[in-house]
This record gives C-alpha cells, sequence and structure tokens, in this order.
C-alpha cells in the first residue's frame, strides 16, 4: 500500500452511504452499489476506504482466478489439474479498480505475450474480471466508461462468467463481481440496463449541519497533513467494524426471512411501480445482511423499511399522471383527429407547467383556448420595461421550466471525421480517440503495437534467426488501431421569434424547451448557434460556439414582436449551414426549427407560405443536414399544422415542444421512497 | 529546456490574485491546483512557465521515471524493470538521491490518451520480448505541477483520465496489454478563456482554486509591462540576472512558508464560519470547505503568522468558491463570491 487511505471510520456523515457499501460487503448476493451525487460529498473516498475493511476469504493458493476452495465444482482447469490437491491461502477481498482508459484486452483478457514469445504456446492471460472474481469491481465516474466496455461488464454481470474469443485464445473463468460505481448525473446518465445491474442506489449530498461540516473539515485537514498518523488514529475503529462484518457475514446464512415479508417486499415493488423483480430479490438480500449487522436471527419489517428505498431508488418509475379532470367537461367538441391517447389530456393546454400551478383556480375547467390564459398572464408580468431601443411590441419572456430531452444523434456512418464532444459515435481517422479495437486492415498508418505483438508472439520460436531481437515481426502480423470517438455535433438554433410565439406563455414554453436541448448540447458537447427570425428580418444572434453559457444568455435577452419572415429564417440558417460545412465537409450539423410556422412576410413576391415550403424543400436537399421542427402551436379549436407541414417539407423531425421530453421510464433516485 | 531562460515570476507586472494562487498552491500542494480563467495575453501562460525559478527542491530516487522517494512506493518498483535508478541492482545497494526544483510538466492539449497514462514499451517488447511499462506524463508529474493551457479545449477522453488520477492520487493503467499503476499526485494548473466553451463541472470541482484575471487598465503598468517584455526579449540573461534577488527572496519566503505551515492553528469558531460561508453562498460537496480551510492557513504561513484570521478565510473564499457555487444551468461563473454573500445574506429568500 504506498497511497495512504482515509480511514472509512473517519468518514463524517452520509449513513446510508456507508450502510450501503457494508450490507454489500456482508451479502455480495445484493449486488453491488451505485453512488450518485453532487460533487465533493466523499462518493470516491468512501468506496476506496471500504476496501480497507473488507474481510478475508479463503481461495486456491496461486489461482489467478481465486477458485473457492470448497467449491470443487466450480474450479477452473488450472485448479483441476492441480494433482496434489489444492493449497487454501487466506487473502482479503479485493477492490479492483477499473479506470476509464481501460481497453477491451485488459479488462476481458487477452493472449499471454511473454508466454507467447518464449514457448509458442498460446494461453490465456486473465484480465480484471477474473481478478474482480469474488470481490468487488469498482469503476469511478461511471457513466463516463465506453460503450463497449460497459457491454463487455454487462455481459459478465448478467451471466457470472467472462468468455473470450479473441487473438486465437478462448476462454471462459467464473467472474461474479460486486459492482460499485460513483457518478455525478452532471456528466449524463447511466444507460438503463446497466443502472439496474447495481443493486442498490444511494443519493448522496453534503451535510447542511454547521457542526458536521466544520468537523469534517478539520479531519480533512487532519489528514492531508499527517495521513498516516490519522489512519493510526482511526485503526480501532475500522478493526471493530471489519469484526463485525466478519460476524455478520458468518451469520448471514442462518438468518431467516419470513413469509409474510415477502408479501411486503412484493407490495412495496408494486407500489413503487418498478420493471422487472430484481428489485424484490435484492430487498430481500439486503434485508437479510441487514438483520445479521444486528444479530438478529430473522429479518425484521424495519430490516426491509431501512433498504427498500435504496434498492428502489433507481427503479422506480414514475408513476402513472394523477387522472386529468374528465373529458367531456373540458372540450366535448374535440376533433376526433388527435392522433395521442394520454397526451391530448394535457395538450389542450397551452402550457401543461402552468396550467397545474393553477389547477386549483375555478376558472381552469373553462374552454381549453381562452384568450386570457394564465399563460398570458405570467408572460405579461415577465415583460420589463421598454428599453434599449427595442420597441413597444417587443416583449420579453421568462424561460420556462426545463426537462430532460430525448436523444437524437446523427445515426453512426463509416466515415471517419474529427472533432470531439459526446453525441454522436464516429470513426476517428487521427491518431486520437479511444483506441477501442485493432483491426488486420492497414490504412491509416495508427499501428496498434500491442495487438501487433500479440499477432507475432506465437510464431517467435519459428523465427528465431539470431538477429538479436527477441520479437520478429512479419508485415503480416501487423495490426492497426481502430479508433472511436463521439464527436459533438453543430447544433443550429432557429427560432420564431414573431408576435405570434408570445400569445399565452407560448415563448416562455418555447424558451424552456430550448433551454432544455442546450443543456442537452451541453452534456454531449455539442457547438452551438442561434438564428431568430422576427418583423422582416433574420439574425444570427450566435455564430457557432462551444460556449453554451452564451447561447442560454441570449436566449434570456431575446425580444419577441412583429410578423414571421419564415422564409428569411430559412435563408439565415442555409448561410450559418454552408459556412459551417465548408469548414467542415464531414460535419453532420442538426438543425432545430421552434416555430409555429405562421409565415407570414415572404422576401420575394410569392405567398409567404408557399415561398417558405419551397425554400425548407431546397434546404433539405443536402442530405448531411438533419432536421428537427419544434412545434409550438397550440391543440386549441383552430388548429393549423402549419410546423407540420414544415417539417413535411423538409423531412424532418416533428414534436411538439411536449413531446421532447425523454421518457420519464426510470425516474432516478428520489428520496423520499418508501 | 533551461538553457533558454524564462520570464521571471517576479517580473510580472500586477496580476496578484492570479500570482498568490500559484504561491499558496506551491507552499501547500494539498491545496490540488489553481484554475486561471482570462481573456488572450494575461500573461497565463508566463506566469505558469515562469515559476519554474521559485519552486522549492525535493528529494527524488535518481533517475527514478515516477518521482519516488526510496522506498515510497515498494509496489511500483517491484513492477518497474528500469535499471537506472539502482533499486534493482545486485546486491541492492543504497539508492542515490538528488534534489531537484519541482517540475512543471506540460500537457499539450493535443495529447493522445497513451502518453498521458503511459504505454506498453515497444523498444523493451521487440529487443527482449518482455512487456514493460513506459511511463507518460502522469508519472512524470507526480509530486509536481501538471500544466494544461487551453484546459478547456482538452479531448474529452483525456479530461476523464485527469479526473480519474487527480481523484485518487493514482495512476492506474489497464491499457494495451499492460497492467500497471503507479502514484500520481500533482497540482492541476490550467487556464482557459471561458469564450471558447466552460469545463465540465466534475474538472472544474478539481482545481483547488479559482482565479479570473483581465488585463490591466493601468496606463502606468501597462507601460512598465511593455518596457519589461521588450527589455527580456533584447537581454533574456540579463533581464533574470537583474530580477535574480527579487527571486530568490520570493523562493526563500516560500520555503519559510512551507516550513511554517504545520504550525499554523485555525480557531474552531473560524472553521464554523468556513462552514457558514459555503452555506450562505451555495456550494456543493465539502470540499470547498476543505480548500477554504487549507488556503486560509497557507495565506497565514506565507504572511509569516502561526494564527489564521478572519480576513485570510474571506481572502482564501474569493479564491475557492468562485468555480464551486451551486450555480443555475447554464449561468456564467461568479466572478465576486463576497458579494455574492453579502447579497444572500440581505435577501436570503432570493437564494432559497
Amino acid at each position: 500500500m504506498y497511497n495512504p487511505v482515509y480511514p472509512f471510520s473517519a468518514l463524517i456523515g452520509q449513513e446510508r452511504l456507508k450502510r450501503a457499501l457494508i450490507l454489500n460487503a456482508i451479502n455480495p448476493r445484493i449486488g453491488g452499489v451505485l453512488i450518485r451525487g453532487e460533487k465533493g460529498t466523499a462518493k470516491s473516498t468512501a468506496v476506496r476506504a471500504l476496501g480497507e475493511l473488507l474481510p478475508e476469504i479463503r481461495v486456491v493458493a496461486g489461482c489467478p482466478y481465486s477458485c473457492d476452495p470448497d467449491q470443487p465444482q466450480s474450479f477452473c482447469g488450472q485448479c483441476r489439474n492441480r494433482a496434489d490437491g489444492v493449497q487454501v491461502r487466506l487473502r482479503r477481498i479485493r477492490v479492483i479498480t477499473l479506470p476509464l482508459n481501460a481497453t477491451e484486452d485488459r479488462v476481458a483478457g487477452g493472449i499471454d505475450f511473454n508466454l507467447a514469445v518464449k514457448t509458442g504456446l498460446r494461453s490465456f492471460q486473465p484480465g480484471l474480471l477474473a481478478k474482480a472474481h469474488r470481490g468487488i469491481l469498482y469503476v469511478d465516474e461511471v457513466n463516463l466508461l465506453d460503450d463497449h466496455i460497459v457491454d463487455i461488464i454487462l455481459d459478465a454481470a448478467a451471466s457470472g462468467r467472462n468468455s473470450v474469443e479473441r487473438e486465437g485464445v478462448s476462454s471462459c473463468h467464473l467472474s461474479r463481481f460486486i459492482l460499485v460505481g460513483t457518478m455525478n448525473p452532471e456528466e449524463g446518465e447511466l444507460r438503463p440496463q446497466l443502472l439496474d445491474r447495481f443493486g442498490l442506489c444511494v443519493e448522496v449530498v453534503s451535510e447542511k449541519d454547521l457542526e458536521k461540516r466544520a468537523a469534517l473539515m478539520h479531519r480533512r485537514e487532519a489528514y492531508d497533513r499527517d495521513p498516516w498518523g490519522f489512519i493510526r488514529r482511526f485503526q480501532a475503529e475500522n478493526d471493530n467494524l471489519t469484526r463485525q462484518i466478519v460476524s455478520a457475514r458468518s451469520s448471514l446464512k442462518v438468518v431467516s426471512f419470513p413469509d409474510h415479508l415477502r408479501r411486503l417486499v412484493s407490495e412495496i415493488c408494486t407500489e413503487s411501480n418498478v420493471a422487472g423483480h430484481r428489485a424484490d430479490l435484492v430487498i430481500e438480500q439486503a434485508a437479510k445482511a441487514a438483520a445479521a449487522l444486528k444479530g438478529h436471527p430473522e429479518v425484521t419489517v424495519e430490516d426491509v423499511q431501512e433498504v427498500a428505498p435504496l434498492a428502489l431508488a433507481h427503479r422506480k418509475r414514475e408513476t402513472a399522471p394523477p387522472p386529468p379532470p374528465p373529458k367531456h367537461e373540458h372540450n366535448p367538441e374535440r376533433p376526433p383527429e388527435n392522433p395521442e391517447g394520454k397526451q391530448q389530456e394535457r395538450e389542450e393546454h397551452e402550457q401543461p407547467e402552468q396550467d397545474q400551478a393553477h389547477s386549483e383556480g375555478p376558472l381552469e375547467t373553462g374552454e381549453a383556448p381562452p384568450s386570457e390564459g394564465p399563460g398570458e398572464a405570467q408572460g405579461n408580468s415577465e415583460e420589463r420595461p421598454q428599453a434599449r431601443g427595442f420597441d413597444s411590441a417587443d416583449q420579453f419572456f421568462d424561460v420556462g421550466e426545463t426537462f430532460k430531452v430525448k436523444k437524437f444523434a446523427s445515426p453512426k456512418d463509416r466515415v471517419f471525421r474529427r472533432g470531439s464532444g459526446r453525441r454522436s459515435r464516429t470513426r476517428v481517422a487521427q491518431k486520437q480517440g479511444r483506441y477501442v479495437q485493432s483491426t488486420i486492415n492497414r490504412n491509416t498508418g495508427d499501428v496498434a503495437f500491442d495487438a501487433t505483438l500479440r499477432a507475432a508472439a506465437p510464431y517467435q520460436l519459428k523465427r528465431k534467426n539470431g538477429s538479436g531481437l527477441a520479437v520478429i515481426l512479419r508485415p503480416e502480423d501487423i495490426r492497426e488501431k481502430i479508433r472511436e470517438r463521439r464527436i459533438g455535433n453543430f447544433v443550429l438554433f432557429v427560432v420564431d421569434a414573431s408576435g405570434s410565439m408570445g400569445a399565452r406563455g407560448r415563448m416562455t414554453a418555447s424558451k424552456g424547451a430550448i433551454k432544455s436541448l442546450l443543456l442537452d448540447a451541453y452534456q454531449k458537447r455539442d457547438h452551438v448557434a442561434m438564428v431568430s427570425f422576427r418583423k422582416d428580418d433574420a439574425v444570427l444572434n450566435l455564430p457557432p460556439t462551444a460556449s453554451i453559457e452564451l447561447a442560454a444568455g441570449l436566449l434570456k435577452e431575446m425580444p419577441v414582436g412583429g410578423r414571421t419572415p419564415l422564409s428569411a429564417g430559412l435563408v439565415k440558417s442555409y448561410e450559418v449551414l454552408r459556412n459551417y460545412l465548408v469548414r467542415d465537409p464531414t460535419a453532420r450539423p442538426i438543425v432545430i426549427f421552434i416555430t409555429d410556422g405562421k409565415a407570414n412576410v415572404a422576401l420575394g413576391d410569392k405567398k409567404p407560405l408557399e415561398e417558405s415550403l419551397e425554400l425548407a424543400v431546397r434546404l433539405a436537399a443536402d442530405e448531411r443536414i438533419r432536421f428537427i421542427v419544434v412545434d409550438t402551436e397550440s391543440q386549441g379549436l383552430l388548429h393549423f399544422g402549419l410546423a407540420c407541414k414544415l417539417a413535411g417539407a423538409m423531412n424532418a423531425q416533428y414534436f411538439k415542444t411536449e413531446d421532447l421530453k425523454a421518457d420519464t421510464l426510470l425516474n432516478i433516485a428520489k428520496e423520499n421512497v418508501s | 529546456m533551461s538553457n533558454r531562460p524564462v520570464y521571471p515570476f517576479v517580473a510580472i507586472v500586477g496580476q496578484e490574485k492570479m500570482k498568490l494562487a500559484l504561491i499558496l498552491n506551491i507552499i501547500n500542494p494539498t491545496l490540488s491546483g489553481v484554475l486561471i480563467r482570462g481573456e488572450k495575453g494575461t500573461a497565463k501562460s508566463t506566469a505558469v512557465r515562469s515559476l519554474a525559478n521559485i519552486l522549492p527542491a525535493i528529494e527524488v530516487v535518481k533517475d527514478c521515471p515516477f518521482q519516488l522517494l526510496p522506498d515510497s512506493a515498494p509496489d511500483v518498483c517491484e513492477g518497474c524493470s528500469r535499471q537506472e535508478c539502482g533499486c534493482k541492482s545486485n546486491p541492492p545497494g543504497p539508492v542515490e538521491t538528488v534534489h531537484r526544483g519541482i517540475r512543471v510538466v506540460e500537457l499539450p492539449v493535443g495529447a493522445t490518451e497513451d502518453r498521458v497514462v503511459g504505454t506498453m514499451d515497444l523498444e523493451e517488447a521487440l529487443k527482449k520480448g518482455e512487456k514493460r511499462f513506459e511511463p507518460g506524463l502522469l508519472a512524470a508529474a507526480h509530486r509536481g505541477i501538471l500544466y494544461v493551457d487551453e484546459v478547456n479545449l482538452l479531448e474529452d477522453h483525456v479530461v476523464d483520465i485527469l479526473l480519474d488520477s487527480a481523484a485518487m492520487g493514482v495512476n492506474t493503467v489497464e491499457r494495451e496489454g499492460v497492467s500497471f499503476s503507479h502514484p500520481a499526485r500533482f497540482t492541476l494548473v490550467g487556464t482557459m478563456n471561458p469564450e471558447e466553451g466552460e469545463l465540465r463541472p466534475q474538472l472544474l470541482d478539481r482545481f483547488g482554486l479559482c482565479v479570473h484575471i483581465e488585463g490591466i487598465n493601468d496606463p502606468e503598468d501597462r507601460v512598465a509591462i511593455m518596457e519589461r517584455r521588450a527589455a527580456f526579449d533584447e537581454d533574456p540573461e540579463g533581464f533574470c540576472e537583474q530580477w535574480n534577488e527579487d527571486s530568490k527572496s520570493l523562493a526563500e519566503k516560500i520555503e519559510k512558508a512551507i516550513a511554517l505551515y504545520p504550525q499554523v492553528h485555525l480557531d474552531r469558531a473560524l472553521l464554523y464560519e468556513i462552514a457558514s460561508y459555503c452555506l450562505d453562498v451555495g456550494v456543493d460537496g465539502h470540499r470547498g470547505d476543505i480548500i477554504i480551510l487549507k488556503t486560509a492557513k497557507t495565506m497565514a504561513a506565507y504572511n509569516g503568522r502561526t494564527e489564521a484570521l478572519k480576513e485570510d478565510v474571506n481572502a482564501a473564499a474569493e479564491l475557492a468558491l468562485p468555480h464551486r457555487i451551486r450555480r443555475q444551468p447554464l449561468q456564467n461563473i461568479m466572478l465576486d463570491v463576497g458579494e455574492l454573500r453579502r447579497q444572500k445574506q440581505m435577501h436570503p429568500e432570493a437564494s432559497a
């Protein structure tokens, strides 16, 4: 141990986090824990500290797969062939760190290079998944882990074994591990399958109590000044914890789970509307561990209640929305062609969020398109004093509520391109990006030395020629790296800022939608630009930039008012896109139109609407550009569906403002589960 | 590198906050770095590079690629197959150590992952048929300063690596057939121009301190900048000679502060002051508290005191909090922390 580790018992607060980790140390069948939370809340510190507490287990001495001497039926090939029986060794349960830069060959394992060169034998060299068997696999910032590594882990976690077929070796070994991950949700969410693999989930927040904060500072500073001395001071407490874990582990087998509690568990799970049955199983195992820790022979209701929130936090789905007021009262003569079932209840209002806020009011049961709806009132109340040379018709609207937006990305293709970001995955031609695989095809000159050497290794005995080199490479051995990375897209926002958008708080909702898209753009490291059109002209408010903050600031300041020069907006967007594509011909821009499509100013002599649709078709001719139209029109009595036509002309994806919201399938981690 | 003199740190005009933040980090490496935000041409990079002149010396094993002290990391030495340092010589003789200045290792924006974390040593593999770890920039930066110019333009996956090792103080390599880990505790110094995009929150939080700098508007200072720069360009050696005394006295002051730091005391009441400061302005996590505490004590040591005062705490908060204050999504980074606190104290309901 060359690196001091902050002692577990010196952690202040974060009781749920500590509890979840200890329960996992007692009962590996809980299946790990995901720690979500803001930065600087001892997430990683706690996990690393846990490594110092873990008890010892019996393993076969010298076995790279940590075979259990008490289970000869599941021995690995080597252990099975040990003629003189196996030697047993005690060692601490390991915490294996999976670094974010890990490559596939080290995670799953690959050919043993040293052995291959010396003996010409192809044998398997175990990777991290072998090391992590019967231990903890720990991924810091797990939400940043590369997709193909996640796939390998999911595969192993699901089957409990790791099968490797690569580089001419074939192997399969047990790999049962406790998956522990930490993440900061600000950096993006986890894939649902991976999320479900974590038995428990803890949401950590910082302490608000002054006393605790002060104590925490004091301890941390003392630790940083003299780590080893600090660790010694807490050694006794740490040892005590270890003893508790050891005794709980041994009594775990005899802890019983009464039948009536099974019903309680299933009721809790049904109530939380969880998908699948993993939650039930996890609660049972965790409750047993909790009982064992207390030294009880039987699980009690309290144990279940204690662990249920941890198991449900990340599995709980949004319960069905509160039943809307009966239809007939509301809008009896609704046009039957309204497509969506549940959604239409909400869309008949201009703004669902604000309506909910006002839902107590008696006026609310009135007709859907009131001329002075609550949205309008709010919009006006945010209006600023006229200033800065905008004319009196200009209005300013607040930015509405933000939400998580649906995924959208350019389709992955075989084009190699440049850039960086997180939205679309692409192969990259430069010698940058993450090295994901090697290939026998040669065209980039980006030699994958490790793969090349591994390819050449088995032939070295035959190739020996006295050159003094240990490894002789032939051209046919050469492998090249395939690198991949996500690139951010260029996202152009084209915002309708005409007077019609100001009506009934439409702009507030639209701004909320734009801001949500911007937030998404930030997480995906996109470049953004913004064009707005109103009165007679379209302007490029924001030239392409990576500074999303700039865009957000601009959004707030954007004035609304005047007529709708949609054609001008289209032309302006074309100019911006053309310039961008000249600079980077492989770019795949995404253009998001936020408009109701009610064009009423033309550039030429044609009718405004006709002209704009024609322009839209021409704009869409470039296949590199993807279009998304966000329709801000209300689903009222008067429904023009013009934005929908625009979307049709451009072959664009069409959304209503409300539709943009991402599926709330997995409602992440709300503390108040029980 | 050493043959071309660098512009002396002490000759930089103005930008006191930035200079202070850098000095504090030298005195106390556990402050974990500083982020310098500002427009172009404000001596950001010059300041970092010029640190070389005033950095204190540390003891390292001669030729050790991991900048270790003897016996400090037996695991690393076991896995390391370098011959130069003599750890592995047979019989194991006394290991030679040298005293040398702390290093500033520059991480170029275009650096590839394998150069940053290290990779398989190709030469060794071909000649001897053995896998050996070739250390990367993180190994070189251990116990030193890792400097990233334009840190906001750094590739995402390189940022991930930095986060990984900055958090643990260990660089774990599991790639390209190599499995190795070695200590990598460094002071992270980054410069950026916020117009070109913001940093990721997680990385932002790894910088202990954050300073925002602007061009200097005082005509007299501007003239001084021009004069000094011209003098330096004309005769670098002579210019450095001229500032040598000042450099030396600063270096001495820093060494004194390092010696003094362990004795600095901070009153318990001030701990509460720090905690309530952070709660008032709204900071995520506890790193802000801890950094303020350390910064205040370091500041006291730098000023030759053994007692940290309220002023130290306030000044420390100005350095430690700007990038930690909880922001509305997409809001800009707050510049004046003290002002914000006064505002929030006056209108507590507005902060809710």
